[in-house]
């Protein structure tokens, strides 16, 4: 019998035109710990091998490190399943123009692709522009408000006041949003996307908030899953990522939080193993622990 | 945020903001609507009117049409019209599906001669003009053709057989805005354009059938004088633009804006959306022109559709499309900046008139409207939910307050994502197919973004822009077949 298979998940990253989301890319493809498969509307300033494939929705360019880089020609739900069937990424990122709205980008990737999991949406706000221009337009707010995390770029073109002003607009739109401040989109990928985080288990730096830390739990007895999904939602703000395995008695699950929106997945865990990620996230380390247990079926 | 305070009635369907109201302000903003529009007015597109009466050169009013909503920039329904010496251009007011507009053709089958081969007609329409995002036309030309074409517009189609010579005089700018210029469009914009001619894109474009029933005739002059002459004449209305093509040419000089903006020119703006550049500078020309070339590439596409309509009728009735009496009435263009001479004050100025979702209605006499029309009043195609029906209007004299404009169609009141969550198109299908409208859609969800009840009350939309004095009423068209992209 064949084993299931988890969806391929996919992280959306938007923000305004020249806001850094070719930056944080960047980035992101410089820690590369996985196959990547970055999916944009046009190859723009990413270092491209000179050979590209052309398919009928994408074209596809090999990247230094086994990452691909594809430039979208059709339309993104063939264009994904394109993607997963030509070069089997371990983890989609998906780029938006910067006027794109992002509700109706969630709502098609999360109705329309069943074959993908959205992941994390990352926005990235250019904090110079938003004291330059300080009403949000249309596609700014749709940005914010779909967000799981928000990255204010460019925190050193601006003064403190000024940074606080600009997390204070952010969060009219999105009380609930996880808040990063960065110089250049120095964002660690794993806090982004929550790669790999089970291998990580380590203090994160993350410019301007100190520490990131992270703690694991593991469990051998069954948890019970609608006090579980209850445990979920009364985790502390200072989660900002967790991810690992649950089993329940009807089987294994993957779990998937990202700033409050959490995800449970049908996959063949063995064992309860999770990982919390978050500033100071330490401090909670014994209340998390107690909520968790109370969910152990005994 | 609610409807301001500081609001003041003008007259029985404009609203006046003062520019007490904000900071900034050069000029009132100014609502078109009824009462019971205003009370429902999109708070978000009243901050945007504000923020449009800040930028530099603007004169008269910024203005907001009673289908006015939240848009990119400036609110879908703004109007703007800029110094041409002093003021600016901006991409968020022209919007980025540039001369996305509408197209009316007559036929002279009347409903009970179209009811029987409604499927065939509908079918063969979605055949053979293709919707949904990704689609490409059936025209095919290099990248080269392609620049020709958009500089060249509607009349390329018809000394390429795609067209009637008449089809020209009755498309606003005669099908080709003069000055576009294909060297200042990038290579990016010419992918994505050159093979999607011919194509009705995603969205809220589609092509209808529609019948003018004879209690829905409000004007019986007028109307005869468009060429509704019928009892149940059947009619076909379309609604589409320059597609990705358009898109591209907004998004590389919003970049180029911003960077140029400040930094070179000194406008500050509250939001960057509304990124701008003088419109005699440099950038603000080479962008004028760029964006020239995608108002012609929407000509093209709608002469090229219509060109397929006529096919398809032709095809099902075993007749000539002359025979089938298949003359264009018009074609407006929605999302547009000319440069247009008006009245303001005692005197004339040439005016950079930025329409976005707003519909140019000349009134009679005026200079740029053919001569079957010199009489009348340009035609003023209004495009309704494909649930409720549309409308033909008409411009009418004394209009100069909103530079002969007008609204375009009937405004949507709730997002695209918040209509697919509320109804499921397959279910939309049926019951409209009940009501005895029959539609062909490139996607249930894209359907479902259209439904009726996602938009304002077409008639009061219709009844604003009457009781403003701004167009008049002809004709109410009611769908009967519908090709949704």
């Amino acid at each position: 019998m064949d084993a299931i298979k988890a969806r391929t998940p996919i992280g959306l990253i938007t923000g305004s035109l020249g806001s850094g989301k070719t930056t944080l890319l960047r980035k992101i493809l410089g820690q590369a710990d996985r196959r990547y498969a970055v999916l944009m509307n046009e190859f723009g300033e990413l270092p491209i091998d000179i050979e590209v494939i052309r398919g009928t929705n994408v074209e596809i360019a090999e990247l230094v490190g086994g990452c691909v880089c594809c430039s979208l020609t059709g339309e993104l739900e063939a264009a994904v399943e394109e993607i997963l069937d030509r070069v089997h990424p371990e983890y989609i990122l998906l780029e938006a123009t910067g006027i794109a709205e992002a509700d109706a980008l969630v709502f098609e990737v999360e109705e329309k692709i069943p074959r993908v999991r959205l992941d994390s949406v990352v926005c990235v706000v250019d904090t110079d522009a938003s004291i330059r221009f300080p009403s949000i337009g249309y596609a700014g707010r749709s940005q914010l408000r779909a967000a799981d995390i928000v990255l204010i770029n460019k925190i050193d073109l601006v003064t403190e006041a000024e940074i606080e002003m600009v997390v204070a607009q952010i969060r009219e739109f999105n009380p609930g949003a996880a808040v990063l401040k960065t110089v250049r989109c120095a964002a660690d990928v794993c806090v982004l996307f929550g790669l790999a985080i089970e291998n990580r288990v380590r203090d994160i730096p993350v410019h301007g908030e100190g520490t990131f830390g992270s703690f694991a739990y593991a469990a051998s007895a069954l948890l019970d899953e609608s006090r579980f999904r209850e445990a979920v939602s009364l985790l502390p703000p200072s989660v900002f990522r967790a991810k690992g395995f649950v089993l329940f008695h009807d089987g294994g699950r993957l779990f998937n939080y990202v700033a409050g929106r959490a995800e449970l997945e049908e996959f063949p865990a063995g064992g309860t193993e999770l990982v919390f990620i978050g500033p100071k996230v330490e401090q909670d380390r014994e209340a998390i622990g107690e909520l968790l247990r109370g969910c152990e079926v005994r | 945020m609610a409807i301001p305070k500081e609001i003041i009635r003008v007259s029985d369907a404009v609203w006046e903001i003062p520019r007490t109201y904000k900071e900034g302000m050069r000029v009132p903003g100014r609502i078109v609507a009824t009462e019971k529009l205003l009370a429902d007015f999109d708070d978000g597109a009243i901050d945007q009117l504000t923020n449009v009466a800040m930028l530099p050169g603007i004169v008269g009013y910024a203005y907001c049409m009673p289908d006015g909503h939240w848009g990119y920039g400036f609110p879908i329904g703004g109007l703007a019209a800029m110094d041409a010496g002093d003021g600016v251009i901006s991409p968020g007011g022209i919007g980025f599906d540039v001369n996305c507009g509408m197209r009316l053709c007559l036929t002279n089958l009347s409903y009970e001669e179209i009811r029987p081969r409604l499927r065939e007609l509908v079918d063969g329409l979605y055949e053979r003009v293709p919707a949904g995002v990704g689609a490409t036309g059936f025209v095919r030309m290099t990248r080269d053709e392609f620049r020709t074409v958009v500089e060249r517009g509607a009349r390329w189609c018809v000394k390429n057989g795609l067209g009637w010579e008449e089809d020209l005089e009755r498309t606003e700018e005669a099908g080709c805005i003069a000055g576009a210029d294909a060297a200042k469009i990038s290579e990016k914009a010419i992918d994505r354009g050159y093979k999607q001619i011919g194509t009705l894109g995603s969205g809220n474009h589609y092509l209808e059938i529609q019948v003018a029933h004879r209690e829905n005739v409000f004007d019986v002059e007028l109307a005869k004088a468009f060429g509704i002459t019928m009892p149940d004449q059947v009619v076909i209305m379309f609604h589409c633009g320059s597609r990705g093509f358009g898109h591209q040419v907004a998004t590389d000089y919003l970049q180029v804006f911003l960077k140029v903006m400040d930094k070179k020119y000194g406008i500050r703006i509250v939001d960057r959306e509304l990124a701008c550049a003088p419109f005699r500078s440099p950038e603000g020309q080479d962008y004028f022109a760029a964006m020239k070339c995608a108002v012609n590439m929407s000509f093209v596409n709608r002469q090229v559709i219509l060109h397929r309509i006529r096919e398809v009728f032709s095809d099902v009735f075993g007749k000539d499309p002359t025979e089938l009496g298949m003359h264009q009435v018009y074609d407006v263009a929605h999302n547009t900046a000319k440069l247009e001479r008006h009245r303001v004050g005692d005197g004339e100025r040439e005016l950079l008139v930025h329409r976005k979702g707003a519909t140019r209605a000349f009134g009679p006499g005026m200079a740029g409207l053919p001569e079957v029309y010199r009489s009348t009043g340009q035609p003023v195609i209004i495009g309704g939910s494909m649930e409720t029906g549309s409308y033909l209007l008409a411009g009418v004299e004394g209009a100069d307050s909103t530079y002969y404009t007008t609204a375009h169609g009937s405004g949507r009141t709730m997002s695209r994502t918040a209509a697919r969550k509320r109804w499921h198109g397959r279910r939309l299908q049926e019951d409209m197919e009940a009501r005895g409208i029959y539609v062909r859609t490139a996607t249930w969800a894209g359907l479902a973004e259209e439904a009726g009840a996602a938009y304002k009350d077409i008639d009061e939309v219709i009844e604003a822009t009457e009781l403003a004095g701004i167009s008049r009423r002809v004709a109410k068209l009611s769908p009967v077949g519908n090709v949704k992209g």
